[in-house]
């Protein structure tokens, strides 16, 4: 680990022993938060699983550090009508084991995503839209589905590809089932290694459940070759443990280094922390279903369901506030349920001033001059700070009169009871998956829908046929700029009328050691192939 | 068998001598002979004082939201606040003031302590006489839960417990009162059957006098004196039993934080250098049960009849 050093630079050679001893410049190791729960890149839809799949599996699509679309596997796709896809696969890509990649591997994964034996959360609910696939040459693949859906590439780019064994060459995509007459792979033989063979920047190498996971650098990968010939990938999922591990030389990177201790990383000059902002928006959502509600206390009925209730506690929370004194910078205050650098974010919509006289005003015009009582739910080990930031709103609520208390809990009973309906006002945060504007608005503000997949964490049961209507367009709506047109209004719509309170955007931090470089991505993923040696 | 004939029931009781003091009196006697374990009363005194007149010595009311301000947080010890109001100790995260917060926590710490132990000693000294008196499968019955639950580190079964319970300070108590009743339970039967076998139980029975009256009247106070030495260890035991359990997130609710929560929500400040957060309230835990275990070490020495000056 020593460098050579001339006997002139000593003085600063002793500067720079107090940093710690760099790793080979070859080999990098990254302690990650949680550890994923398989290397099959189809058994579990979770970060972690995910970020792991990034570096051994490619897919189709893929997506850059603000999740916009960019060619993966893929080197070009468009809809050439309203229900038809043709995807340009990317020629000369070798698998791992030395063959070739072609549109068969891509039929393959399609039917073996739905066929993972025991899979704790599969794929399939970003393969359901495909009615048909559809091989006319090796390089070339049409989809079509059954109505107007946009989303095909964002879903693309979601899964893996994996190669298509030899007696599935001759395989067909049926929507009801491929007619496979092998046994599916699974899951423990990509785990031990056999099957773990993609097109990505890294190979499998080793892999320990619960200690770490090494990856060696695939030398005839089609892209940008990475800097680092090994990558260790070490799960430590205690913040304290990990944050030593940094200090302490053991590891070049980690994630998300606890709020409080970023500012000591950042005057250590043997350190850094880069951090951008995560596609994950903390909201309160506020019951607005009936006259009865659950959490309410000193008035009949339900202040909720007046918009000028909803109005006055936004604009008593100081966002800013929240961000400086709690968050330690690790938050942005939010003006919608997106950041506005992504897809279907209006870039005009401002963060709702702090303004207590106005709140004030305004539940006095309501007719509750006195305020009321109110109980916030909010889980406590869920998102950076949660039970704090709760305490804070409550503060500034209590500041207006309306007397607020929190139920804290852990996240498995908080999530259990708000599905009950059991809060009036609770506290969330929604990552977007997806990385535009149709997931937070289907998910937390469209009326609910099972049919259509609409409102299934709207625990708030805010409903706006006007919205909903926007929604449904969009998602039918394949041009994109259309497309962004319409989330953005729908975005502005649900804002302004108040049917949802975004608090701020949770910004993500990376713990590095001097000399190493990485962009902050909105999909919160540690990538190692993304790691750069700084200048 | 005393043939009871003999005995003319007019004899009277021999009288107590006017010069022997009373118990209670021997016992303060003794007690302030240790001079630490004056320090403690004195200290604990104090503490008790302030708790109790909490509401009109603080210069807050940490629970109610409407007097803390975010942008007051974090401030360190001695600070001043925007109004010009000394922060002697600090604020915490949500602007509150660290003085009154822990004064407003050992209210928290003392009560739940007391009542808990107080409640678990009932119960516990109950179940354990009844087993103590009438052995067989009542004892039986009663000495294997116990012995069940003794087996189980108490935090464990408070943590179970209050995890079904839900969080409040009242559930706290309950939790505390179950985890704790067992300890009396085993100590007074273990007294108990040691002075059942005494003459003064049997002279008891021989009267036909009720159970009720033996246990409560004969046996009860015979057994008090390693009772109370124990109930003073535990008080401080669900002392700081509390403060572990809302360090951990299950006990008292957030926005009304007891002396545990308190250095929990100071902890991740730590090493960011906003010690005050954390230390403050562990010195005023460290600090109270240290003076209830000064105070339950001098008792343990009167009380116990083997250490007998």
């Amino acid at each position: 680990m020593k460098r050579p050093i001339a006997w002139t630079t000593c003085a600063v050679a002793a500067l720079v022993a107090s940093t710690p001893p760099a790793a080979s410049a070859e080999e990098l190791t990254v302690a990650v938060s949680s550890e994923a729960s398989a290397i099959d890149p189809h058994y579990h839809n979770l970060g972690p699983n995910n970020q792991v799949r990034r570096h051994i599996f490619e897919s189709l699509v893929d997506t850059d550090a603000s999740q916009r679309l960019e060619p993966g596997l893929a080197e070009s796709w468009e809809a050439t009508d309203d229900t038809t896809w043709k995807f340009n696969l990317r020629r000369d890509v070798k698998f791992h084991d030395g063959s070739d990649f072609d549109a068969q591997d891509v039929i393959w994964t399609l039917c073996r995503i739905p066929n993972v034996p025991d899979a704790v959360s599969p794929f399939t609910i970003y393969t359901k839209a495909v009615e048909t696939a559809e091989t006319p040459d090796p390089y070339t693949l049409i989809i079509t589905t059954a109505t107007p859906y946009p989303l095909v590439p964002t879903e693309f780019s979601t899964w893996g590809i994996v190669p298509a064994p030899d007696d599935a060459a001759d395989l067909t995509f049926d929507k009801e089932g491929c007619a496979y007459a092998g046994e599916w792979p699974k899951t423990e033989d990509y785990n031990n290694g056999k099957l773990a063979i993609g097109t990505g920047p890294y190979k499998f190498e080793d892999y320990v459940k619960g200690d770490r996971l090494t990856l060696t650098r695939f030398d005839e990968y089609w892209g940008d070759k990475p800097a680092w010939e090994t990558v260790v990938i070490r799960p430590i999922t205690s913040d304290g443990p990990r944050v030593a591990a940094l200090l302490a030389g053991d590891v070049d990177m980690i994630e998300t280094p606890p709020v409080q201790d970023i500012p000591r990383l950042e005057q250590d000059p043997g350190f850094k922390v880069v951090s951008g902002l995560s596609n994950r928006v903390i909201y309160l959502h506020l019951d607005q279903h009936g006259e009865d509600t659950p959490g309410i206390t000193g008035v009949d009925g339900n202040p909720l369901l007046d918009k000028k209730v909803r109005h006055a506690i936004s604009a008593a929370i100081d966002r800013q506030a929240i961000v400086d004194r709690l968050m330690g910078g690790a938050a942005v205050p939010a003006a919608q349920l997106l950041p506005e650098s992504m897809f279907g974010s209006d870039p005009d919509m401002k963060v709702q001033p702090y303004d207590p006289d106005l709140a004030k005003k305004l539940l006095e015009e309501a007719g509750y001059a006195d305020g009321f009582g109110l109980t916030i739910g909010t889980p406590n080990d869920r998102y950076i700070n949660d039970e704090k930031v709760a305490q804070a709103v409550a503060q500034m609520l209590t500041r207006i009169g309306i007397q607020t208390q929190i139920d804290a809990s852990t996240a498995s009973v908080f999530f259990k009871r708000r599905n009950n309906y059991e809060f009036s006002v609770y506290l969330a945060g929604w990552g977007a998956a997806t990385g535009e504007m149709s997931s937070p608005l289907k998910a937390l503000v469209a009326t609910q829908d099972e049919a259509k997949g609409y409102g299934g964490t709207n625990r708030g049961r805010y409903s706006n046929p006007e919205l909903d209507a926007l929604l449904d367009q969009a998602l039918e709506t394949i041009d994109d700029a259309e497309r962004e047109a319409l989330l953005r209004k729908a975005s502005r719509l649900v804002i302004e009328d108040y049917g949802i309170i975004p608090l701020h955007y949770e910004v993500t931090p990376w713990g590095l050691r001097e000399g190493l470089d990485y962009e902050p991505r909105a999909d919160q993923y540690t990538l190692a192939f993304r790691v750069t040696p700084s200048s | 068998m005393i043939d009871r004939s003999e005995i003319p029931l007019d004899t009277p009781i021999e009288p107590v001598p006017a010069k022997a003091e009373r118990p209670a009196l021997r016992i303060a006697r003794d007690f302030v002979q240790s001079p630490a374990a004056v320090i403690g009363l004195i200290g604990f005194l104090v503490i008790a004082t302030a708790a109790i007149l909490a509401p009109w010595i603080t210069p807050q009311n940490p629970y109610d939201l409407a007097q803390l301000d975010i942008m007051e947080g974090r401030l360190p010890p001695l600070a001043e606040s925007f109004a010009g109001q000394t922060w002697w100790l600090g604020t915490d995260d949500q602007g509150r003031d660290m003085l009154s917060a822990i004064i407003y926590g050992l209210r928290i710490s003392l009560a739940v302590g007391a009542s808990s132990t107080l409640a678990a000693l009932l119960i516990g000294a109950g179940l354990g006489l009844v087993a103590a008196y009438y052995g067989g499968k009542v004892e039986t019955a009663i000495m294997r839960v116990v012995d069940l639950q003794l087996s189980f580190p108490a935090i464990l079964v408070a943590l179970i417990l209050l995890a079904i319970l839900g969080r409040g300070v009242d559930k706290v108590v309950i939790a505390l009162i179950i985890v704790q009743w067992a300890y009396y339970a085993r100590t007074i039967r273990g007294t108990a059957l040691v002075e059942r076998s005494k003459e003064y139980v049997e002279a008891a029975r021989c009267l036909a006098l009720g159970s009720r009256r033996i246990l409560f009247h004969h046996l009860l106070p015979n057994c008090l004196p390693p009772l109370i030495v124990i109930a003073t260890v535990q008080v401080a035991n669900a002392i700081a039993l509390e403060a572990t359990l809302s360090f951990l997130g299950v006990g008292v609710p957030i926005t009304e934080p007891s002396l545990g929560l308190l250095i929990s929500n100071g902890y991740g400040y730590m090493l960011s250098g906003d010690y005050w957060i954390s230390f403050f309230p562990g010195i005023a835990l460290l600090i109270t049960i240290v003076c209830i275990n000064l105070m339950g070490d001098q008792l343990r020495d009167i009380l116990n009849p083997r250490l007998q000056r």
